[in-house]
């Protein structure tokens, strides 16, 4: 049984759209093998669904939308021939984007998200006519904006100031935490560069009620244009406390999160389709009522719970 | 046979060596010998063939003295090699082992421990009892408002242990397979672990465990991205990383991989896993960064954001330990610690109702269990710190004053307080002492009992020297402190630190003030032992400060201070103010007689005399002797003697001091003759009191001994029959040797033939009775000899060689030696029994009787060697003691037969003695013997 196999030159896969993708095709195989050609494709497509969220009933059953495609090439690496039995190798390296070559759309970073996911694939096919099947392969690579495309400027460092107290909650809250009052203020990073964590510090300036924890949840929104109608989909993806228990009051506490690499792109802000991060901090106060709905959606309001939630945008720098 | 005939004085003279006056002292140390001169003198001996022991005993000393730099050096070289093969960067991680070992002595666990739900890592092997069966426990852990979920379970501590090894093995096992993922994700749980304060006393042990795990995963971390630095991207390996290498040396793949592992500890959702995971793989910022010091700050203000006080020192404890591993940065993160510390205490400590639940009522056990965390970052700051990094570190903490607000007072926490102290080197204390009493007086709250830090203060202040103006005044003012003091205990404590402060600046007024607050809160008042010990080291400050006895008989109170002491404490003061008094060379004073004398009694009824051998009770009784010895009533020799006879009464339970006082009796005794001026009553009562006394000594070794030296004194003053009844006495002693003392070591046995041959010389001037056989004495000892199992034959034979000479001796018209005074000289045995031949007969007789038992002794000698010089022994002993008659010399020269078997023929001492013989031989046939 022969087996073909992509092995790309770099391990972690990360490729730029000005750069070659380069690799080899490895071929294993008992006998020797006649075939019509390798061809090498690459295809790059953004892919948007919808289910639940804000989409209504009618919009999920029409649930996919047509894909866009960002690239579709395809290569002949070799012409029809033959390849020796045992272990063969076949290098390849392919342009993803000629210079000055108008592509269909913007190389997009790669990103997985709730809805929207942006793929880049490379196939490798060895066509043996009609009497044999076909060898062929797939594997995702992952494109990050190109050097050229990115900002120059540096990420601002500015912070956005906040104050979180009884009187900034749009939810109902507990009567001793409307009564007793809390102040929390501190800053945090409005754009933020995906090498860098975001950062920021905290303080608890006074808190009647005992604090339980403080935590940074990390927001995904992916918005879809369907017709006239934009989809949102919030999603939580990362959570990071950064206070547990009832701490000292006055005492700057950093913020300090490190971005998930999958789960992250730079924000995106396309025609069709939309992905942007919040962050959202979130200060649980202790209450009994709390330990009875441990496992429900952090990002629910609760009684016992105060929140501030901020725009971030993700960067892509030259680091 | 026929005693040869001596002419004593004639043979000193042809026998005495040359005498010549010595360079050097040859007992003192070996100067580095004058070669030329010593040469000389080897020169003038080497003709008359005479070793001198001292000399000789020089020649040793110096081949040792040669020997002994070698095995210095090479025992140097062994310690210098190991010390060498330990890294420096091995030294703080064993600090850490020997810290982490602390720490689980110093909290031991009781057997079981509740386990929360979360930690389902421990209980996962079902082994965990449910907490309603377990009664007793769940008594403690009670608590209404406990979440109906939370099912807390107990477990043992062996069990919690058991599992936690048992997790480090598997993440070992799946590091191992390459299954990284699954050893993190494990470690995570450990670290979780760490966020369950809820058995406070487990904390530690809990700690150790789990940072255990985390130095090990840190470990294999580093080693990992170490590894992919030093081979290039097909596997080969390139070359090792030196020791202080650049981020920029990192290839990009090893900086990729130590990122990923930034990045999944960055994304744990609690913040002490977190905070944990990343410290163990804090060396890794090295790979990545030059200066990753930042993030140790960073991780320092993380650490804040734990509000548990104990799980938020442990990790700063953790920080700390994790932070050394990084090359030498600035310590200000540490400052940081401390003072976040600080706050932390403040906090809990004013707290009207304490924050979290599980800490009310264990305030005290809680500061007990973060004190070590303080202690060790607290000495990790001043470890090599210059004095002005230490200073300015003082000042950072917020502690040194600003001089732009004096009155502003700074809060500190006084256990912090206590171990910044501890640790601050003795110059920034004695600089800033005023500003530190003034902490001192402000912080005053339930971590640490302040008047310890009055004390700590004390203590350090008197490592150096500091201005007398600023003493002064911290000592006025921590005196004003402890007035206000009504507990005993804490006054003792404060007032102990200061006295050597007080003594060495000469403050008379203050020592005064201090030791009548003492003599007030001490008289009248039970003293427990803790009192005491502290009681004790103040008054050892004072006799060591003082020296004179006089000067502190004066002080105010010492004595009845003094008097509240009891036991041990007690001891331990009498015996110091003995040693002093015995330094001087006399006590004359009587006041300071009776007074040491009250001393010594009150030590004598605080030993355990049914254990002397006890080192403490041998040192009493030893200085108590002593006193006796020095005290000196100069020409009150009566009064002298009532002395002797009050510490009888007093001490007479005591083996050694009865013995001095029998010496110090014939001392007195002798002092008196040699006066002449006291009659001879007094001599009487000294020996009267002697002879009295050596009864009460248990050893029967040492009455002889001591019968015989009193023997001697009576001799010395004439007075015969009491000598007489002296040496009944010392040979009846000699009888009992062996009922009373069992099993005799040999040296026991050497020194009883040393005294028998002592009591031989003295009967050489003992006169005889007419009315008892004059040779009763000798009689009674070769019976002695004879009954007694203990004898061997080598002493038997020595004795018998001994009874030979004393019994030649007394044959002699003119004895060697006689007693001293004039009016008794003529009594002497030679003038007695002046050409008395039924005398002369007696000794004869007992003589060759002695002679046949000495032949037969020498016979039973087991060893070779010991039977040869012991039959040249006897040989001399007879030439020296018989005329050459053939009798005589039959027997020495089958003496010499016999020590031909067992010496070699080139032995000195065989040689001489044939040599001797041979003279021997030659002068007999010139004038020949006269056979009886």
């Amino acid at each position: 049984m022969s087996t073909i196999d992509l092995k790309l030159s770099r391990s972690n896969r990360i490729y730029r759209s000005s750069e070659p993708l380069q690799g080899k095709i490895v071929i294993k195989s008992p006998s020797s093998l006649s075939h019509y050609g390798i061809r090498l494709t690459i295809n790059g497509s953004v892919n948007m669904q919808i289910r639940g969220g804000s989409a209504g009933v009618i919009e999920s059953f029409y649930g996919v939308i047509k894909p866009i495609t960002i690239v579709n090439k395809s290569f002949e690496i070799r012409s029809s021939g033959k390849i020796d039995s045992g272990t063969s190798e076949i290098p390849f390296s392919v342009i993803l984007k000629q210079p000055g070559e108008e592509s269909l759309e913007r190389f997009y970073e790669t990103f997985h998200g709730t809805d929207i996911s942006i793929q880049y694939l490379v196939t490798v096919d060895i066509s043996r006519g009609y009497l044999h099947k076909s060898l062929s392969t797939t594997m995702e690579f992952i494109v990050e904006s190109d050097k050229a495309d990115l900002l120059e400027r540096s990420v601002s460092s500015e912070m956005a100031i906040f104050y979180i107290t009884q009187d900034t909650q749009r939810h109902p809250l507990l009567p001793e935490l409307k009564s007793g009052g809390f102040l929390v203020t501190g800053r945090i990073s409005t754009q933020c560069s995906l090498l860098d964590p975001i950062s920021g510090e905290l303080t608890v300036e006074r808190s009647a009620v005992p604090i339980c924890s403080i935590d940074i949840h990390l927001l995904r929104v992916e918005s879809i244009l369907l017709g006239e109608k934009i989809v949102t989909e919030t999603s939580l993806i990362q959570t990071t406390q950064i206070a547990d228990g009832d701490v000292c009051r006055s005492m700057t506490l950093p913020i300090y999160v490190i971005l998930p690499r999958l789960l992250t792109c730079p924000t995106v802000l396309a025609g069709p389709f939309s992905i942007e991060f919040k962050v959202s901090i979130v200060i649980s106060f202790q209450s009994e009522l709390s330990k009875l709905h441990t496992k429900s959606d952090p990002r629910t309001p609760r009684l016992w719970l105060a929140m501030e939630t901020l725009p971030l945008e993700l960067v892509r720098t030259k680091g | 046979m026929e005693f040869r005939p001596r002419h004593y004085s004639a043979e000193q003279e042809a026998h005495s060596l040359p005498r010549s006056r010595a360079d050097h002292n040859p007992l003192s140390t070996p100067s580095p010998p004058s070669t030329p001169q010593s040469q000389v003198i080897v020169a003038n001996h080497e003709n008359n063939d005479f070793l001198d022991p001292l000399r000789g005993w020089c020649a040793n000393v110096a081949v040792s003295n040669e020997d002994s730099p070698d095995i210095d050096y090479a025992s140097a070289a062994t310690s210098s090699a190991s010390l060498s093969s330990g890294t420096v960067s091995e030294i703080p991680s064993k600090e850490w082992t020997s810290f982490k070992r602390f720490l689980m002595q110093k909290f031991p666990v009781s057997k079981m421990i509740s386990v929360s739900s979360m930690s389902d890592v421990i209980i996962k092997s079902g082994k965990a009892l449910d907490k309603s069966k377990k009664g007793t426990y769940s008594e403690e852990m009670n608590d209404s408002q406990k979440d109906p979920e939370d099912d807390a379970k107990v477990i043992t501590r062996q069990e919690y242990v058991s599992q936690m090894h048992e997790l480090k093995h598997e993440i070992m096992r799946a590091w191992h397979a390459e299954d990284r993922v699954t050893a993190l994700k494990l470690s995570i749980k450990v670290a979780k672990l760490l966020m369950d304060t809820s058995v406070l006393q487990f904390y530690p042990t809990l700690f150790v465990l789990a940072t255990d795990v985390m130095d090990m995963l840190g470990d294999m971390v580093w080693k990992r991205i170490r590894q992919k630095a030093e081979c290039a991207e097909d596997g080969t390996f390139i070359g090792k990383l030196p020791e202080n290498f650049k981020a920029s040396d990192i290839c990009s793949d090893a900086k990729e991989t130590c990122n990923n592992w930034f990045c999944k500890v960055g994304s744990i959702r609690e913040l002490v896993p977190r905070i944990y995971l990343e410290l163990a793989i804090l060396p890794c910022w090295r790979f990545l960064l030059d200066q990753p010091a930042d993030n140790i700050q960073r991780l320092v203000m993380m650490t804040r954001g734990l509000a548990d006080p104990l799980a938020s020192t442990y990790c700063r404890l953790y920080l700390v330990h994790c932070a050394r591993k990084l090359p030498a940065s600035d310590k200000g993160y540490l400052v940081t610690c401390v003072n976040d510390i600080k706050i932390l205490l403040i906090h809990l400590l004013s707290a009207k109702e304490t924050p979290n639940i599980h800490f009310s009522g264990k305030i005290g056990l809680l500061v007990s269990l973060i004190e070590p965390t303080i202690e060790y970052i607290m000495k990790f700051i001043f470890e090599d710190a210059s004095q002005r990094q230490a200073y300015s570190v003082f000042m950072e903490l917020g502690l040194g004053r600003d001089r732009s607000n004096l009155s502003e007072s700074i809060p500190c926490v006084s256990v912090v307080l206590h171990h910044l102290l501890k640790e601050l080197p003795a110059e920034v204390i004695s600089c800033n002492s005023v500003d530190i009493l003034h902490l001192i007086k402000c912080s005053n709250d339930d971590s640490f009992d302040q008047c310890l830090n009055y004390r700590l203060l004390g203590f350090r202040l008197g490592e150096s020297r500091s201005q007398l103006d600023i003493v002064i005044s911290v000592v006025d003012e921590v005196i004003q402190v402890v007035t206000q003091y009504v507990k005993l205990d804490e006054y003792l404590k404060v007032v102990d630190a200061y006295m050597d402060i007080v003594l060495q600046n000469q403050m008379d007024n203050y020592l005064n003030t201090l030791l009548e607050g003492l003599y007030t809160r001490a008289c009248n008042k039970e003293i427990v032992n803790d009192e005491q010990r502290i009681l004790q080291s103040i008054l050892l400050k004072l006799l060591y400060h003082f020296k004179d006895l006089d000067i502190i008989f004066a002080l105010k109170h010492f004595l009845e201070i003094l008097d509240v002491m009891y036991g041990s404490s007690r001891s331990v003061i009498n015996m110091q103010i003995l040693n002093m008094a015995t330094r001087n060379d006399h006590i004359r004073d009587p006041t300071t007689i009776q007074f040491l004398f009250e001393i010594s009694q009150s030590l004598h009824d605080d030993m355990d005399l049914a254990n002397m051998k006890d080192d403490g009770n041998q040192q009493s009784a030893h200085l108590i002797s002593r006193f006796i010895q020095k005290v000196d009533f100069g020409a009150e020799m009566e009064r002298h003697l009532t002395f002797l006879v009050e510490c009888r009464g007093a001490f007479g339970s005591i083996n050694e001091l009865t013995e001095t006082l029998v010496h110090l009796s014939n001392y007195l005794a002798t002092k008196a003759l040699k006066d002449r001026k006291t009659l001879l009553t007094f001599v009487k009562s000294c020996i009267a009191f002697s002879e009295v006394t050596i009864p009460s000594i248990s050893s029967q070794v040492r009455q002889l001994n001591l019968y015989l030296e009193t023997a001697e004194v009576a001799l010395l003053g004439g007075l015969v029959s009491h000598s007489d009844g002296l040496i009944v006495s010392a040979v009846s002693c000699l009888e009992n040797v062996e009922c009373t003392d069992g099993s005799r070591a040999p040296t026991d046995v050497d020194g009883i033939l040393s005294s028998i041959r002592k009591l031989c010389s003295l009967l050489v001037m003992v006169p005889g009775n007419s009315d008892q056989v004059v040779t009763k004495i000798p009689r009674s000892i070769l019976s002695l000899i004879h009954s007694r199992s203990w004898m061997t034959p080598r002493i038997t034979a020595r004795t018998f060689c001994a009874i030979i000479l004393l019994l030649a001796t007394l044959s002699q018209n003119k004895l060697p030696y006689h007693l001293c005074p004039t009016e008794v000289q003529n009594l002497g045995n030679d003038v007695l029994f002046f050409g008395d031949s039924s005398y002369l007969r007696e000794l004869v007789s007992l003589s060759e009787h002695v002679l046949q038992n000495l032949l037969n002794a020498i016979e039973q000698e087991p060893s070779k060697a010991v039977r040869g010089s012991m039959a040249l022994e006897a040989c001399n002993c007879i030439a020296l003691s018989f005329k050459a008659s053939d009798d005589v010399l039959k027997v020495c020269w089958k003496l010499i037969e016999a020590a031909q078997l067992c010496l070699s023929a080139n032995d000195k001492y065989l040689q001489s003695t044939i040599e001797y013989l041979d003279e021997q031989l030659s002068t007999s046939r010139a004038t020949p013997a006269v056979v009886i």
